[in-house]
C-alpha cells in the first residue's frame, strides 16, 4: 500500500488542483475577444461570464478567435483579477487576491488567432506564482465546400486535451471534474494531470454546420521546461508516447435549443516516473449536452460527461506487502445544470464522481480510489450584455459551495488515522468561497 | 389581331395575376413588435446591436427600415451587398429574410438560414421598423 505521508501529498494535491479550478470557474472570459467582435460577453456565455458557451462563442471558437466587426485590428490583451475568501469546513478562513491573468487573445489574420493565459496564483506570504496556463493558438481555413455542404477546416496548438473543443463541455475546458487520489487523463483535477504540462496539435473540421472532427497528439514537456513555466516538477504527468487523441461530435443550434452529442479518445504509453515501466492508458468517453435559450431571458444549460479509463499498467510491484494489480480502470463521471435569469443572475449544480477498480497496493485500506462531490454555484454578472453599461468588461460575484461525500471509497476517516490520532472525514474537505472576479 | 379592348383587359387580367401572385408569394402584414424583439434576440442579436453606430459582426439595425443597403459607413460589406441596388423596405426584408443569406444575396458575409415561421418573420420586421 502506499505510505500514508504519498496518499497525504496526493491529497493535498488533488486539493491545490480543486482549490485552483473552483478559483479559476470564471477564467474564459475575455473582454479583448469583445472588443475586436463588438459582441458583449453574454453573446458567448450565457451568464455573461465564462466558461459556459453558448453556440455563437462555439462558433468563434470554432472560427479561430478571428471573428471582427471590420473596424481594424484591436489590442489583443486582457486582464483578470480574482478576490476571494475561502472558508474551509476544516483550517483557517481566509481573504485574499487570489489570481491575476493576462490574456493574449485575438485575432492575428482571417485565419489566425489564439488565447493564451498567463496566471498568477497566490502561494501564500504576498507571494504569486506566474504560469503559463491554457494555450490554443489556431490556423483556420473557413467558407470550404464539401459536396455542396459548408465545412471549415482547422490546426490547434494546445497544451490541455479538450480545452479546444467546441462545445465546452469536457473536463479541461469545463473546469469540472473529479478530484481525487487518481483519474482520467482527460480530467485535469487528477493527479499528474496532462493540463498545461503537455503540447500537442490536432487538426479538426466542421461539416454542414453541425458535425465536428477532430484527430491530433501531445507530447510532455521537459520537467526542465515545466519548472520555467511555472508548474511543480512533482506534478509532472510523465514520459508519453504514442499518443493519440480524437474527438467526434454532433451538434444542432436551433437558435432557441441547442443539443450536441460527442464522443472522445485519448490513448497514450505513460511512463511515471520517467524512468519506470510504461503503463497503457486509454480513455473513452462520451458527452451529451443541451441549452435551451430561448429569448435570453431564462437559459437553462444541461451538461453529462462520461469518461471510462483504461490501465495496463507495466508492472504489478508489491507496497506493503500487497501485490498491485497489473490492470484496472478509472470512470469519471460529471453531471451539471445551470440556471441564468436575463443573462446575469445564475444558479449552477454540478456532481462529480470518480470510481476504479478496487487495488488495495494502489490506492490504501479501503482499495478504493471512489470520491464523489458537488458544487453549488450562485453567481450575479451586472455587466455585459449589450443593454448594460458596458458590454465589454464585466464583474462577477459569485458564492460556491464545495461538498465531498467520498474519498479514498469512504465517507470517514479517509486517511485511514493511525490509532489515537483524529480521523479526517469527507465532509472536512468541504469548503465555501466567495469570488470576485474582474476582466476588462 | 385582338381588339384593343380584350388586349387592354388580358393586360389588366395578367397584371392582376402577377400582382396577386405576389402578394401570396410574400405578404407582409403588420407584425407584433414586442414579440419581434424576442425573435431578434433569439435569431439575429449575437451579430447585430440595435444601438446607433455599434457594430458587430454585421451592421448596427439602427434605422434598418428604410435604409439603402450597405450604406452603414463604417461597416466593412461585401461586395455584393455594396453592389446591390437594394432599400431595406418590409418587402425587401420580407424577401431577404425569409430564405437562406446565401441564396437571398451570393456573396453576401451574412450567415443565415432564413426565417421560415411567416408570423415570427412579420413580428421581426415590425419590430425593425421601430428602429429609429
Amino acid at each position: 500500500m502506499l505510505p500514508i505521508s504519498h496518499r497525504r501529498h496526493i491529497l493535498r494535491a488533488a486539493l491545490a488542483t480543486l482549490l485552483l479550478l473552483l478559483g479559476s470557474t470564471a477564467a474564459h472570459a475575455i473582454p479583448a475577444y469583445a472588443r475586436q467582435t463588438g459582441a458583449s460577453c453574454a453573446d458567448c456565455h450565457a451568464g455573461s461570464y465564462g466558461p459556459a458557451l453558448t453556440p455563437y462563442g462555439m462558433r468563434f471558437k470554432l472560427n479561430g478567435y478571428t471573428d471582427t466587426d471590420g473596424k481594424g485590428h484591436k489590442i489583443p490583451l486582457s486582464m483578470q483579477l480574482i478576490e476571494s475568501h475561502s472558508a474551509p469546513a476544516r483550517g483557517d478562513s481566509s481573504t485574499q487576491l487570489s489570481e491575476g491573468d493576462l490574456y493574449l487573445a485575438g485575432r492575428l489574420t482571417d485565419q489566425v488567432g489564439g488565447y493564451v493565459k498567463i496566471e498568477a496564483d497566490h502561494t501564500g506570504h504576498n507571494t504569486y506564482n506566474p504560469r503559463l496556463s491554457n494555450v490554443d493558438l489556431r490556423f483556420v481555413a473557413k467558407d470550404l465546400k464539401v459536396h455542396g455542404k459548408d465545412a471549415l477546416l482547422g490546426v490547434s496548438v494546445n497544451n490541455s486535451p479538450g480545452f479546444n473543443d467546441p462545445i465546452g463541455a469536457l473536463p479541461s475546458f469545463s473546469n469540472l471534474g473529479p478530484s481525487g487520489v487518481t483519474g482520467t487523463l482527460l480530467n485535469p483535477s487528477s493527479p499528474n494531470s496532462l493540463a498545461n504540462r503537455v503540447i500537442g496539435a490536432s487538426v479538426y473540421g466542421l461539416y454542414d454546420s453541425n458535425w465536428y472532427g477532430e484527430l491530433g497528439t501531445y507530447r510532455a514537456l521537459p520537467t526542465s521546461q515545466q519548472d520555467r513555466l511555472g508548474y511543480n516538477v512533482a506534478g509532472d504527468p510523465g514520459r508519453l508516447s504514442d499518443t493519440g487523441y480524437f474527438r467526434l461530435a454532433y451538434m444542432k443550434d436551433m437558435k432557441r435549443q441547442f443539443f450536441s452529442a460527442g464522443v472522445v479518445g485519448l490513448t497514450t504509453k505513460r511512463q511515471l516516473p520517467r524512468s519506470g515501466p510504461s503503463d497503457d492508458l486509454t480513455d473513452l468517453g462520451y458527452d451529451l449536452t443541451y441549452q435551451y435559450l430561448g429569448n435570453r431571458e431564462h437559459i437553462v444549460q444541461v451538461a453529462y460527461v462520461n469518461i471510462l479509463e483504461r490501465r495496463d499498467y507495466g508492472s504489478a510491484p508489491v507496497i506493503g506487502g500487497v501485490q498491485a494489480r497489473d490492470h484496472g480502470n478509472v470512470h469519471d463521471q460529471t453531471a451539471s445544470v445551470t440556471y441564468t435569469f436575463k443573462q446575469s443572475y445564475g444558479l449552477s449544480v454540478s456532481h462529480m464522481k470518480s470510481t476504479g477498480s478496487n487495488d488495495v497496493a494502489r490506492y490504501g485500506p479501503s482499495g478504493s480510489p471512489d470520491t464523489t462531490s458537488n458544487v453549488l454555484t450562485v453567481f450575479w454578472t451586472p455587466f455585459g450584455r449589450d443593454d448594460s453599461y458596458t458590454s465589454i468588461a464585466n464583474l462577477k460575484l459569485a458564492a460556491n459551495w464545495f461538498r465531498f461525500t467520498r474519498f479514498n471509497g469512504r465517507g470517514d476517516d479517509i486517511f485511514f488515522a493511525p490509532p489515537g490520532a483524529r480521523p479526517t472525514n469527507a465532509g472536512d474537505l468541504n469548503a465555501f468561497f466567495v469570488t470576485a472576479s474582474l476582466a476588462f | 389581331m385582338l381588339n384593343p379592348i380584350v388586349r387592354q383587359t388580358l393586360r389588366l387580367a395578367a397584371m392582376a395575376l402577377l400582382a396577386g401572385g405576389w402578394a401570396l408569394a410574400s405578404p407582409v402584414r403588420a407584425g407584433d413588435a414586442k414579440a419581434g424583439a424576442d425573435v431578434f434576440k433569439s435569431e439575429c442579436a449575437e451579430c447585430h446591436a440595435v444601438k446607433e453606430g455599434r457594430n458587430k459582426k454585421g451592421p448596427s439595425l439602427f434605422g434598418i427600415v428604410g435604409r439603402k443597403a450597405g450604406s452603414v459607413t463604417d461597416y466593412e460589406y461585401s461586395d455584393a451587398l455594396k453592389q446591390s441596388p437594394w432599400t431595406w423596405t418590409p418587402q425587401q426584408l420580407h424577401t431577404y429574410l425569409s430564405q437562406p443569406a446565401k441564396i437571398a444575396n451570393p456573396g453576401t458575409k451574412m450567415k443565415y438560414d432564413g426565417l421560415t415561421d411567416a408570423k415570427q418573420l412579420d413580428d421581426l420586421i415590425s419590430y425593425l421598423d421601430t428602429l429609429h
